[in-house]
């Protein structure tokens, strides 16, 4: 049963994407959202009854693998086209079809009236189905697979407005900087291959233990691994793609960008946790970036106007949370903050689109403003997010985050140091994301606001985008309380990998975070809706993204167009592209000198003929 | 060496030179009629060669047919073409010439090349030959036996040639007559 | 036999055919051609009687006369030709025919 449930999950939403491609004009575009929907929907369904019936095993016993035929069957290497069903791969399957289902349902009501409407619901649902494939994944090659879909997707959503220079652009460099990523996983899996000789999870993680710890295989296997999960999730250095990623529409920015293809990378290295175990200082280098990242991005989204940017920001730095929680061993934590995330993040960015809609796709910040007079239910949506991000409780970052603050709380001197960048992160949270709210809502109407929401006939959207916001707002207010410290914790019960606290220490260090994320609170308030205070001048490199693009250019781009350039000239145009002519041009000089013997004379046919004995009668004497 | 050989010697030696002094000049004159007539020479020394060789009625067939008839016939369209038109000796494109005496001169010496090779060993022998060989009487036998047939498409052959002969000749006359001009 | 031997008729034979091939060649009057195109015929016919000579065979003489007949029967077609050209007042310059090239 659960290994059925498994396949539909996978197959369903490919199953709407044919349906849509096949259908073409055919159907009409409301019915390619609902084809889309609904088919999310079914993974979603299938998705629970795996979970209902894995849930009714005993706590040891919860891992199916299902198995649809051999891929690559050769005697130095097996892969098949396996599931692998087990509490990891089920949380990830909930998200990824349960999320999904409530964004894809919204973007009928965001895209609505868009030309291509019917090309974005085969890419989404294609997207679904490539995540899919990536988390139920029995082996390191369907991962892969999966991984590279999800690339792909995510170019063809980024690139979606194909007439926008800006969207191809940034389509190219996320699908490029992914690249890089994955030739260092693959250079990851052929070490495997070789040193293991089999690809499959079980077999690979049995063997980690043999490769030694802190030998230089599983050294370079796991940094292969890392960065890749680097590329995937956009940490510090491969993020520069996140960012521009927001050309996409909305909906596509929560999904992918967001509550899912981000999160990839901390599932692949939960995931493969006994390959990094034995490759500790790259388990060390996981947390680092991590905390790196949380830091850098949250300042740089502190001088945002974009309002899809800072939440693009706010990701990245929230992704470094799990890679933080994930690189001290609490598997279990990040996983926790990666579901509340999707749930208040994809909250964050479809209100956000709530907002671009009404405004007629306006995303500067400071052309907004005193929207929660005409938006009140947004605003409240929104407001439930940012707390959330930020941590108060009773929402549910709160948590997670504590979870993991926790956790790097109680560890060596390398741990604290990182308990104290994350607490530095939750100030960075609460300033800018309370900046944000404050700046879209509070405060005087501005021009443009009093210019479009006039029109608006009081409602704040349609129906289809109302509706999964409000799941979502509920969601990130209980979410949770699935791990209430001292409480319960169904959710590392769940995983197996759970790791508790003592109460008190646990309760003091929350009390210490929150207090910091009201300070930061308090703080936004000042500067942008009391404006009692100055906003502070924006340093420069912040305001530049801290030099990274440049760089970037620097080092890859002006050098590879330049190359271009001078091959162009020195060997394109003269060599290959004259080669061209010069063939004809010889061919026909060939043919004007062979057309030269045919000169219509009796006597020259004669002497072709003459020459041509003696040239015979040589051959004789010769060969005689 | 006896006298009789000697004797052959010279007269072959006097017929290898107005054979092959009359080729050249065959080949060489500008005038057409002198060329005629040099052939005519060829004709005769080649003649003495099929003496030389027991080939009478050879011999009296070519001096009779071939220089008697054919190289007259040769000598009326001459006279009726004219003979000293002033038509260039040579032309062409500009590798004819060279590569014409080029080719000529390949080829004999590569067939005096062959023939030096044969005359070590098959080219020594010659066979004795009865008085009648060559006569008329027993190369008419083999005509009328072993080579019959192509004694009759000789003839058709020859009827052929006549037939083409007055065509050519006479085309001009009918057209004139039926009035039609091309 | 007397004199020399069938070689020295052969290279003679030969001489005479590379001559009248050379003629055809290089002559651009049509007449010339003709004749050159005779010798040629004429050094074949040698090097047939020479053989059969050497051989004891009359079939060399037969064939040589047989040579000697398509030979006249040819030269009335050329000389045929040649007059319908002058009756027709073109030059007789063998290079002025060059229809073969198309």
């Amino acid at each position: 049963m659960i290994a059925a449930a498994a396949w539909v999950c996978l197959l369903a939403p490919l199953a709407g994407v044919i349906a849509i491609a096949l259908g073409g004009n055919r159907l009409s575009r409301r019915a390619a959202g609902y084809l889309a929907t609904s088919s999310t929907a079914v993974a979603f369904a299938a998705a629970i009854v795996a979970f209902a019936i894995t849930l009714s095993h005993a706590a040891g016993d919860r891992q199916t693998t299902t198995t649809a035929f051999g891929w690559i069957e050769t005697h130095a290497l097996s892969v098949k086209l396996a599931l692998l069903v087990d509490p990891l791969s089920l949380v990830m399957m909930l998200v990824v079809s349960g999320v999904g289902t409530l964004i894809v349902a919204y973007s009928i009501g965001y895209m609505d009236g868009e030309d291509e409407e019917r090309r974005y619901f085969a890419y989404i649902a294609f997207f679904v189905f490539s995540m899919l494939l990536l988390v139920e994944a029995a082996n390191f090659l369907i991962l892969l697979v999966g991984w590279g879909l999800v690339g792909l997707s995510s170019y063809l959503l980024i690139g979606f407005w194909q007439d926008r220079p800006s969207a191809i652009a940034a389509a190219k460099k996320a699908f490029i900087i992914n690249a890089v990523g994955d030739a260092a996983m693959v250079l990851a899996l052929f070490l495997l291959i070789q040193h293991t000789g089999t690809l499959d999870f079980g077999a690979v993680f049995a063997q980690a233990g043999l490769l030694g710890t802190n030998a230089w295989v599983i050294n370079i296997v796991a940094a292969g691994l890392l960065a890749g999960a680097i590329a995937k999730s956009a940490q510090i250095p491969l993020h520069t793609w996140l960012p521009d990623a927001m050309e996409g529409p909305t909906p596509v920015s929560a999904l992918i960008h967001a509550a899912t293809m981000v999160t990839a990378g901390v599932y692949l290295v939960v995931r493969t946790h006994p390959l990094f175990e034995q490759a500790p200082h790259v388990q060390q280098t996981v947390a680092g970036i991590g905390a790196v990242t949380l830091l850098a991005t949250g300042a740089i989204a502190l001088v945002q106007t974009d309002i899809k940017r800072v939440i693009a920001y706010s990701t990245m730095s929230q992704v470094g949370y799990m890679f933080l929680a994930a690189g001290i061993g609490a598997y279990s934590a990040a996983m926790f903050h990666l579901v509340t995330h999707a749930f208040f993040k994809a909250l964050l960015f479809l209100a956000a689109g709530v907002v671009i809609h009404a405004l007629a796709g306006e995303q500067d910040m400071r052309k907004m403003g005193g929207l929660r007079k005409r938006m009140p239910r947004t605003f409240i949506a929104m407001l439930i997010g940012v707390g959330a991000l930020a941590g108060l409780p009773p929402l549910a970052g709160f948590f997670s985050k504590d979870a993991i603050l926790a956790l790097a709380f109680s560890g060596g001197v390398y741990d604290k140091m990182l308990f104290a960048a994350g607490l530095t992160g939750v100030l960075l949270t609460a300033l800018y994301s309370f900046r944000m709210l404050f700046l879209v809502f509070s405060g005087e109407e501005s021009e443009l606001a009093r210019k479009h929401l006039s029109k608006h006939r009081g409602g704040e959207g349609p129906r289809w985008m109302t509706w999964p916001v409000a799941v979502l707002a509920l969601l990130a207010l209980i979410g949770g309380w699935l791990q209430l410290p001292g409480a319960w914790h169904l959710f590392s019960d769940f995983l197996g990998r759970g790791a508790t606290l003592a109460v008190t220490r646990e309760w003091l260090l929350s009390a210490v975070s929150v207090a910091v994320a009201l300070s930061g609170v308090w703080i936004a308030w000042a500067i942008y809706a009391a404006r009692t205070q100055r906003a502070p001048k924006a340093p420069k490199a912040l305001v530049e993204k801290l030099y990274f693009d440049r760089v970037y250019d620097l080092l890859f781009y002006y050098p590879a167009v330049s190359l271009a350039h001078l091959l162009g000239a020195w060997f394109e145009r003269p060599v290959i592209e004259r080669s061209g002519e010069e063939i004809g041009a010889g061919t026909l000089a060939g043919g004007r000198v062979a057309a030269a013997i045919q000169n219509g004379l009796a006597r020259t046919y004669v002497l072709l003929v003459a020459a041509g004995v003696s040239v015979i009668v040589l051959l004789f004497l010769v060969l005689r | 060496m006896s006298a009789g050989n000697i004797l052959v010697w010279i007269v072959w030696f006097a017929a290898a030179a107005g054979c092959i002094g009359s080729a050249l000049a065959v080949v060489a004159f500008r005038n057409a009629l002198f060329a005629a007539l040099a052939l005519i020479g060829n004709l005769i020394s080649l003649a003495v060669f099929y003496l030389l060789l027991s080939a009478e009625f050879v011999a009296a067939a070519q001096v009779l047919i071939y220089a008697g008839a054919v190289m007259v016939m040769f000598l009326f369209v001459i006279a009726y073409v004219g003979w000293d038109k002033d038509i260039a000796w040579t032309g062409g494109p500009s590798w004819q010439t060279l590569g014409g005496v080029v080719a000529a001169m390949a080829l004999l010496t590569e067939l005096v090349v062959v023939i030096a090779l044969g005359a070590t060993n098959e080219l020594r022998h010659s066979n004795h030959v009865s008085a009648d060989f060559g006569s008329p009487a027993s190369i008419g036998r083999l005509f009328m036996s072993n080579h019959l047939l192509a004694f009759e498409v000789i003839s058709i052959v020859l009827l052929v040639a006549a037939i083409g002969g007055v065509i050519l000749g006479a085309q001009r006359r009918r057209r004139r007559s039926a009035g039609v001009t091309r | 036999m007397l004199g020399p031997g069938i070689a020295w008729y052969l290279a003679a034979g030969s001489a005479v055919f590379t001559i009248g091939m050379a003629g055809v060649m290089l002559r651009r009057n049509p007449l010339i051609m003709l004749l050159s195109l005779e010798l040629m015929l004429n050094g074949a016919n040698l090097v047939l009687i020479a053989f059969a000579r050497q051989h004891g065979s009359l079939d060399g003489q037969v064939f040589a006369l047989a040579v000697m007949a398509v030979a006249a029967a040819e030269v009335v077609v050329g000389l045929g030709l040649v007059v319908a050209m002058a009756r027709r007042k073109i030059e007789i310059d063998a290079d002025l025919l060059s229809r073969l090239r198309k």
